[in-house]
């Protein structure tokens, strides 16, 4: 046993004056007696006792004894050397993609994990960063082993695909000049991207638990003919031929099952036609007898053209407006059906039967009138606090010529003097906005505000109507457009729901593969549909691929491994805590049989 | 049983003895304080209408021509009152049990030869006497039996008080019996006010531990009664010292109850003291 403190054993000296009180204690006994009369006199004989007694050896002395050996070792610091792999400054890389889900990789990575930040100290700072889609880190310098568990266990095993490149560039920002940085690696290496020059002082632990896996590697729709087609494909990633079932539920509900024979290391794909119809959640989920990966077994879409909004295009129409609502998700041309709003670009708008978005109309709509023209206006004011304009800045916008309209009822936006430039109002209830000039013939549309501001109006004109978000890989973030005052709430796919900020405008939790509904939440407790976002896991990390990702070990830790130097304090002090409590329990917590003298 | 049958055939055979003049209520062996019908010659007096011609002495009114009757003793009952110390410091060794046998030998006996009896316990500063019935045959002994069977030694010990409770209610007039270990302060004061009764005897019960204590080592001795604490250096000479003050002690008793006109007895304590407590007794001269 090592000691940091050996001169610290000086203080078993303590037990020195602890045997001379013993032996100058006075061990009386204390007799009850009928009396003392007959001994009235006999104390005056006391002082004539012998000062220096023969030491009795009491266990109360030897437990006393005991407790001065226990403090002096805790003061001379005993510990000994424990091989750890973490250096000065280690930054644990963990691998959260999909691909670790598999078997017991990701739990095992995190037991390794919670076996490193145990022995972070002082000398050993520990931060943490997942590879997953979005790298993130998730401590840094830590000396808390409690800290460093606590994030371990807040990590999440993804469906997506790994940015190890990323993670790899974030824990090598962590470098510190005064102490020297190691990464330890923990991942399957089944990296998306691969790395091409070993990464220097690192390690690469790996988790390669495998087993055989079936997988939906490709799942999709479109419109049949009152109906709807599906298009699935299931991939066997296993050495066994398999038979698996694939059971198609929409929103939620059972509709049909497919079965497919499924050669080793080979896809089957299967078209099938369901009853269902736009908006609606169709899922496919794999019926078997599980396998190593269970994140691939179910893929779900929305179908699309339901909860978006169909777009109509009045007048001439510009690229840019094209353009611009080809972008914004959930919009979507009214082909054969009957739009949700109107775009009309240059048009009469004279008559107004639905949400129209009006671009300098030929005629205005009813409750506005055409006052003259105007050259080159510049923007002087901007309402503050619109939320349609929250964060946007129009002062550089050029317009060549804009229209002079009288609207008394309506709310100008943004104004060029007392000459408004865009507008809101209604007509008939119908809410309609209006821009007085022709954005082709301004520089809003080469703006980097022009689809923020374009993706705001059509959420104005839609009252908030949800709009499909679309399908993307897990971890994609969904982007949020929160109408003002309104908090976004986000249905996760385990059915939890999490409350984002007020004004959130991306939600970026979502590793797990599902559906992702987001409901806008008003002050008064409201609740208006936002986007519904399908995350899909990743079919390349399906296949479970494992392979050692090329490292160059650290120069600062000599051989493989570092040593820690573990004190033993835990257990000295609970040792000593133990003997304190026994010596207190033999000095006063014993129960003594009560001894009567006889004497008078 | 504080008595067995064949110690109480001993005791039935035995009586209380007076010293000095009672005043009881009933007729009985022991001379009164008040003139009587007995065959004992006391003093004239002169004669007052209405008292008994025949005790006229016809003598000395012809030789003296003053008419004079003849007064005679009276002979009464012994009223008996048994003092039993029950305080903390009898809880040792056996010297209540002691106390209670040596209660229950006089009051039989006393009973048996016709006295009157009447048991009490010593008061203490924490609490009061617990005080007997009168009995006055040996009918009533299982009643007085009873009574000295459910004491239970607790608390101090108020001498003084003990000694006035007796010679300080009703108006009769006996020997007392005070069994303690008088270790309390004023055992001194009670001793003097019992002797200014009737008599009686003091039966002093010591534990044989008391009487040879065998303590070594440093002791802090605590009071069982006063919760004082004394340390004490026990070896042979401290010993010897306390022989020489239970000595003193003893003697100064046994002063002190003579001079008071009382009987001394000194009782070891043990399952085994009534017979030599009888024997001493009847050597003192209290019972015969």
């Amino acid at each position: 046993m090592n000691f940091l403190a050996p001169a610290a054993f000086a203080a078993l000296a303590l037990s020195i004056p602890v045997l001379v009180l013993y032996m100058l204690k006075s061990r009386r006994r204390v007799l009850e007696v009928p009396s003392i009369r007959l001994w009235s006199g006999e104390d005056q004989f006391v002082a004539s006792a012998i000062p220096w007694q023969r030491l009795r050896i009491t266990s109360l002395l030897v437990v006393q004894l005991l407790a001065i050996a226990v403090f002096a070792l805790l003061l001379a610091r005993p510990f000994f050397r424990q091989e750890t792999l973490l250096g000065p400054h280690t930054v644990l890389v963990i691998d959260t993609s999909g691909s670790m889900a598999m078997g017991d990789r990701f739990e095992a990575a995190r037991r390794s994990a919670f076996d490193l930040v145990a022995d972070a100290t002082d000398e050993n700072l520990v931060s943490i960063v997942t590879a997953g889609p979005q790298p993130r880190v998730l401590a840094a310098f830590s000396r808390d082993p409690a800290a460093l568990r606590s994030a371990v266990e807040g990590m999440a095993v993804t469906g997506g695909s790994d940015d190890m490149n990323g993670a790899l560039r974030l824990a090598r920002g962590l470098a510190t000049p005064d102490r020297p940085t190691s990464l330890l690696i923990l991942s399957d290496g089944g990296v998306t991207v691969p790395i091409d020059e070993p990464v220097r002082d690192a390690r690469h632990l790996v988790f390669d638990d495998t087993g055989s896996n079936v997988a939906i590697a490709g799942f999709g729709s479109s419109p049949g003919e009152g109906d709807t087609r599906l298009f699935v494909e299931v991939v066997n990633h296993g050495e066994q031929p398999a038979d698996v079932d694939v059971e198609f539920l929409v929103d939620g509900l059972p509709s049909r099952v497919e079965t497919l024979r499924l050669d080793p290391l080979s896809a089957g794909r299967r078209v099938v036609r369901i009853d269902a119809g736009p908006g609606q959640v169709v899922t496919a989920r794999l019926v078997h007898g599980g396998d190593a990966l269970p994140l691939d077994d179910a893929a779900s879409i929305v179908l699309e053209g339901g909860a978006g909004i169909a777009v109509s295009v009045l007048g001439e129409g510009s690229v840019f407006l094209e353009a611009l609502l080809s972008s914004l998700p959930g919009v979507s041309p009214a082909v054969g059906v009957p739009p949700d709003l109107v775009v009309i670009d240059g048009a009469s708008a004279a008559t107004i039967d639905r949400p129209a978005w009006l671009i300098a109309p030929s005629s205005p709509p009813p409750g506005v009138t055409f006052a003259g023209r105007i050259e080159n206006p510049v923007v002087t004011f901007q309402r503050p606090g619109e939320p349609i304009l929250d964060g946007l800045d129009l002062s550089n916008l050029a317009i060549a010529e804009a229209q002079i309209v009288v609207a008394a009822e309506w709310l100008p936006l943004v104004r060029a003097g007392d000459v408004p430039l865009i507008l809101l109002g209604e007509v008939s209830g119908r809410r309609v906005a209006y821009f007085t000039f022709d954005i082709a013939r301004s520089n809003l549309p080469v703006e980097v505000t022009f689809p923020i501001l374009g993706q705001r109006i059509m959420d104005w004109l839609g009252g908030g109507r949800a709009a499909v978000a679309g399908s993307a890989p897990a971890g994609t973030p969904i982007d949020l457009a929160p109408p003002a005052g309104t908090v976004p709430e986000v249905v996760l796919p385990d059915g939890s729901v999490q409350r984002l900020v007020e004004g959130a405008r991306s939600f970026a939790a979502t590793g797990t593969p599902g559906l992702y509904r987001v409901n806008y939440v008003a002050a008064d407790g409201t609740r208006s549909p936002g986007p519904t976002a399908v995350r899909q896991f990743v079919a390349a990390e399906s296949a479970g691929l494992t392979r050692p990702i090329g490292t160059v070990a650290p120069d600062f830790v000599v051989g493989d491994t570092g040593s820690l130097e573990r004190e033993w304090f835990p257990w000295i002090i609970g040792t000593l805590l133990a003997v304190v409590a026994f010596e207190w329990w033999l000095a006063y917590g014993r129960p003594v049989p009560r001894r009567r003298a006889v004497a008078a | 049983m504080l008595l067995d049958s064949e110690l109480r055939g001993r005791l039935d055979r035995l009586a209380v003895t007076t010293r000095r003049r009672v005043r009881g209520v009933w007729g009985g062996g022991h001379r009164s304080v008040r003139t009587g019908e007995s065959l004992d010659f006391a003093d004239y007096r002169e004669y007052q209408p209405g008292d008994d011609f025949r005790r006229i002495d016809y003598n000395l009114w012809a030789r003296l021509g003053s008419v004079l009757i003849r007064v005679f003793e009276a002979e009464e009952e012994a009223p008996v009152r048994v003092l039993v110390d029950a305080s903390a410091s009898m809880e040792f060794a056996g010297k209540f049990q002691t106390a209670q046998k040596m209660a229950a030998v006089v009051s039989y006996l006393s009973l048996a030869s016709g006295e009157r009896v009447r048991l009490a316990t010593v008061p203490g500063p924490d609490r009061r006497s617990l005080v007997g019935p009168w009995g006055r045959h040996v009918a009533a002994w299982p009643q007085m039996e009873a009574w000295l069977e459910q004491l239970q030694p607790a608390g101090g010990t108020d001498l003084p008080g003990a000694a006035r409770l007796v010679i300080g209610s009703g108006s009769l007039r006996g020997p007392a019996v005070m069994i303690s270990d008088l270790l309390a302060a004023g055992w001194q004061r009670s001793v003097d006010l019992l002797g200014t009764g009737a008599g009686g005897v003091v039966v002093h019960v010591l534990a044989p531990q008391e009487l040879n204590p065998d303590l070594t080592g440093d002791l802090t001795l605590r009071d069982v009664e006063t919760r004082e604490e004394l340390a004490v250096s026990m070896d042979g000479r401290a010993v010897s010292r306390y022989r020489e003050r239970l000595d003193s002690f003893i003697a100064e008793a046994r002063a002190r109850a003579r001079r008071a006109g009382m009987d001394y007895v000194l009782v070891p304590a043990g399952p085994n003291a009534a017979e030599p407590a009888i024997k001493a007794l009847i050597e003192a001269g209290a019972v015969r």
